[in-house]
């Protein structure tokens, strides 16, 4: 294979797709979903993200301006955890859309989180969203079928095919070369996008550029080889089609299968195979297994008199009011303990099911470049299912240590003794609001976020591997006629 | 004449392939309408035993009433159609059941179910996405080389000396293709009907009448691109343009304008105010409170101050503060979303794809309207429940007083006014006006 025959191919290649005037068009069509992508996406970011910034401020302040009260009060009065945009999330609005954005966090009891931008909108959500993300993913690639069809089937059609292979060029010095020559061209649409959002991160104030960096530059690989994998799939095509004609609506073909009927099928099917519970059924579940555990508001449940008697044997005294800490406090610890247990092994299992509705999307990643692209753009910026998840998990977390910080400030500081009526509430100082801390939304590690999309990683090596071997080997074997 | 074109037609294996699939995606697509509305029957159908063995429990278990209703929910239900099945629309995302206590309703009514929100994302295959979605490429992939694979082929001189009229086989060979994909929807239908047991009302009628007109508005559309008479290639790459533009690139536009031209940070404001309304009144003198709840509420003015500590009268008066002062903003995220709806439907009249998909989910009461008129309901039922309550409450009537049987599940009552000049007029007169383009255009192919 000679180097400098390839490069003639790929420039001639490149050359003749700026006889049509079709590129241009493709090229302003791009270039207005483009501006239009970045600047929505720019918009819903810093819009957003700086709405509930504020709220989450706001609810600070509430929270430590409250005055001295008794701390189950304040175990009450709980808290708001607000889910926060990454920087990606301006590339690639994920599942961002579907996702709820407030959750209210309290003693006793797990909220739901709610408000998502689905909730607010009317059916058009539906047809999805205008990203750069989706313009990478499903309109670049058709552009690159468009311009690839033709590659080898008009050589052919026109006999110039023959007379290449006469003067010389091998089989492999012409599918590399119009594969090359096609990236090229795709590159030629990639890379503003590559440019547009380098300027949007870095003009972007967030606090974690050099990680916003990384997982932007593990973006740009990726879809690099995705374009790769679509290029040589379009060559491979077009040398194996009758003519260009044949070509194309095989592209086509593709392109409805696998980037529009298979996704959707696939995701309707996993759910249709493992049907999730409904919320009134999940709540009744985790409502009849607490039951069986005991009531902590019920004096005469079994299992808080099996624990009061033992609290009482340890320590020694005979009734409560001689604890060294005040028992309700105590006892709500439990309850809350035992709770919280329950709720996330349900929690748990609900998300497994999830994940198996998922799971049949995600391993087509095998059988279609376009699924494995899709989850690891998602999963690198941010918009992910397992970073919904994360946001989940983090404020349950919080919820959990604010209940029980609030018991164990009851336990410590309440007394045992009942008020007399009309003396004053027991309180405790604010101070102690203060010292609890704030809620912090953290974004996935982009190791884990890495890892979790291994399956993806891997389809999409796997896809570049394949496709190239194709390569070499339709041009062991191709027939100039 | 029919006949042959008929056999012709049906050798192709594009046709054959195309035809099929279509017909199973359908299929497919029915079933999975069909176990979203089971499900949701089934949750329904459960709802009104839950509520009584929740109410009967709680009544055992309390014996004064301002502590029981603390803990007692009421459900209202708005029972999906039947024709949910066929149009999923925003049901899987906002729920059909509102369960609630009399306490605060600003904390309760925005709850949502439990999704998969990978699910969500991808959407529902529904019969409304087949037919928004796929028959159209359908349409496209038999109709774009109506002229052009006799003329690639080499017969199309054939055609023309052979017949009278070039317009009455390219007609001809359109009505077959026609013929076929609307004996696929016809058959859906039939099967949909079948399987879900849709009754055969209004507005099935206006559904179906619907569809057929939005098939037709491809039909008409494909035919006058063919009547350019260019290659199979630029028709393919012209239609699937086209294709993509309608339902992809302009709804997701606009989806975008309007989510970032109306954001709504009120719905997190009144979710911040509620709270803080409700629990800041711990702090601060019982009066304060009492004076506004009698000024929202003076027909309860009688029960005065409470002097106690505690006292259910003050903590209802609290919860309903909660509710008072989020108000406005409640009011004004709902009048963003009312706009939301709005500008979504001015801009849906123009472009088929999403006209078709709005007015699909409003037959089937799946749209976003529906479920804003669920959650003034709820206002209404919440109001009604607290006016019911709040005198037992206050006087400490006795639980046992109440006829708990009574309360059970209560139902949204549906007017489907369908307003058919809307159903079809838009797409008739889009159809009337392409027709008109491809008959000057034909007239030109005549001449030849």
């Amino acid at each position: 294979m000679k180097r400098s025959v390839l490069l003639l191919i790929a420039q001639q290649f490149w050359k003749n797709a700026f006889k049509t005037k079709s590129i241009f068009v493709m090229m302003l069509v791009v270039a207005v979903i483009l501006s239009y992508a970045a600047y929505s996406g720019w918009k819903s970011y810093t819009v957003q993200n700086s709405i509930r910034q504020h709220y989450q401020e706001e609810v600070r302040k509430s929270w430590e301006n409250n005055p001295d009260k008794h701390p189950h009060r304040m175990a009450h009065f709980g808290s708001l955890a607000f889910r926060l945009k990454h920087p990606l999330a301006m590339f690639d609005f994920g599942m961002e859309s579907f996702t709820g954005n407030v959750v209210f966090l309290e003693a006793h009891k797990q909220n739901t989180v709610n408000f998502s931008e689905a909730s607010f909108s009317t059916g058009l959500l539906r047809f999805g969203e205008i990203s750069m993300a989706m313009l990478l993913q499903l309109i670049l690639p058709l552009i690159i079928f468009f311009l690839g069809f033709a590659s080898v089937a008009t050589e052919r059609e026109n006999g110039t095919l023959k007379v290449m292979l006469t003067q010389g060029a091998s089989w492999k010095e012409i599918l590399l070369g119009k594969s090359l020559g096609l990236m090229g061209l795709a590159m030629l649409f990639f890379i503003p996008v590559v440019v547009v959002l380098l300027v949007l991160l870095t003009i972007n104030e967030s606090p974690d550029k050099a990680d916003t960096l990384l997982r932007y530059t593990g973006t740009v690989f990726a879809y690099a080889l995705f374009f790769q994998v679509l290029c040589f799939i379009a060559v491979i095509v077009s040398a194996v089609s009758k003519s260009s004609k044949d070509a194309l609506m095989k592209l086509l073909a593709l392109w409805l299968v696998f980037f529009i009927l298979l996704p959707k099928t696939t995701q309707a099917l996993g759910s249709y195979f493992y049907p999730s519970p409904s919320k009134i059924e999940f709540e009744t579940a985790i409502e009849k297994e607490l039951v069986t555990v005991g009531d902590s508001h019920n004096p005469n449940d079994p299992h808080y008199k099996t624990l009061r008697d033992s609290v009482l044997t340890v320590h020694k005294v005979d009734s409560v009011e001689q604890l060294p800490f005040n028992y309700s406090g105590f006892v709500m610890r439990e309850g809350e303990k035992i709770s919280a247990q329950i709720y996330n092994r349900h929690l748990n299992e609900l998300l497994k099911t999830y994940q198996k509705q998922n799971s049949l999307t995600r391993i087509t990643a095998f059988i279609n470049p376009y699924s494995a692209i899709r989850h690891l753009s998602m999963s690198l910026s941010g918009t992910d299912f397992e970073s919904y998840i994360s946001f989940q998990n983090q404020a349950e977390g919080y919820r959990y240590t604010l209940a029980q910080e609030m018991n164990e400030l009851q336990m410590k500081f309440i007394s045992n003794a009942k008020p007399a009526p009309g003396d004053k509430p027991i309180t405790i100082s604010n101070e102690h609001w203060k010292e609890f801390p704030d809620f912090k939304h953290q974004f996935v590690d982009t190791g884990t976020s890495l890892q979790n999309e291994s399956l993806s990683i891997a389809a999409l090596i796997c896809w570049s591997i394949v496709s190239l071997t194709l390569i070499l080997y339709l041009s062991k074997k191709a027939k100039a006629v | 004449m029919y006949r042959l074109i008929l056999k012709q037609f049906l050798r192709s294996r594009t046709a054959q392939v195309s035809l099929v699939l279509l017909l199973a995606i359908g299929i497919v697509s029915i079933f999975i309408g069909k176990q979203f509305l089971d499900k949701q029957e089934r949750i329904i159908a459960n709802v009104t035993q839950h509520q009584q063995d929740h109410i009967e429990r709680n009544v055992a278990l309390h014996d004064e009433m301002g502590l029981l209703l603390y803990y007692l929910h009421f459900s209202l239900i708005d029972q999906p159609d039947k024709l949910t099945a066929l149009s999923i629309g925003q049901r899987d995302i906002n729920p059909s059941i509102q369960s609630i206590t009399i306490r605060t309703l600003e904390a309760q009514k925005y709850d949502t179910d439990l999704n998969n929100p990978s699910a969500l994302q991808s959407g529902n295959l529904d019969l409304g996405f087949v037919i928004i979605y796929l028959f159209p490429l359908v349409i496209i992939a038999l109709t774009f080389n109506l002229v052009s694979e006799e003329q690639e082929g080499g017969t199309w001189r054939m055609v023309v000396i052979q017949s009278k009229s070039v317009v009455k086989i390219l007609a001809r060979k359109l009505f077959v293709r026609a013929g076929l994909i609307y004996s696929v929807l016809l058959v859906l239908f039939v099967i949909a009907i079948g399987v879900l047991g849709l009754p055969l009302n209004e507005a099935l009628t206006g559904f179906i009448v619907l569809t057929v007109l939005y098939l037709a508005f491809w039909f008409s559309f494909c035919f006058w691109i063919v009547s350019f008479q260019r290659s199979s290639s630029f028709n393919a790459l012209t239609l699937l343009s086209v294709w993509i533009m309608l339902s992809i690139l302009l709804p997701a536009s606009v989806n975008n304008y309007v989510a970032n031209r109306y954001p709504v940070p009120e719905a997190l404001g009144a979710m911040v105010e509620q709270r803080d309304g409700y629990h800041e009144k711990w702090d601060i003198d019982k009066k304060v409170t009492m004076d506004k709840f009698y000024e929202h509420y003076p027909e309860f003015k009688k029960y005065g101050v409470p002097d106690a500590e505690f006292s259910w009268l003050w903590y209802y008066a609290m919860q309903q503060m909660g509710d008072d002062e989020s108000a406005q903003q409640s009011k004004a995220m709902q009048e963003k979303i009312m706009q939301r709806e709005q500008v979504s439907r001015s801009v849906a009249v123009i472009i088929p794809t999403m006209y078709t998909q709005l007015l699909l989910n409003d037959l089937a009461r799946t749209s976003l309207s529906d479920h804003l008129a669920l959650l003034n309901k709820t206002n209404e039922f919440h109001e009604q429940l607290r006016l019911h309550f709040y005198p037992k409450i206050f006087e400490n009537a006795s639980v046992k007083s109440e006829d708990w049987k009574t309360f059970r599940p209560e139902y949204l009552t549906k007017e489907n006014n369908l307003n058919w000049t809307m159903i079809v007029f838009p797409l008739l007169l889009l159809i009337a006006i392409i027709s008109i383009l491809t008959f000057i255009n034909v007239r030109k192919l005549g001449a030849i």
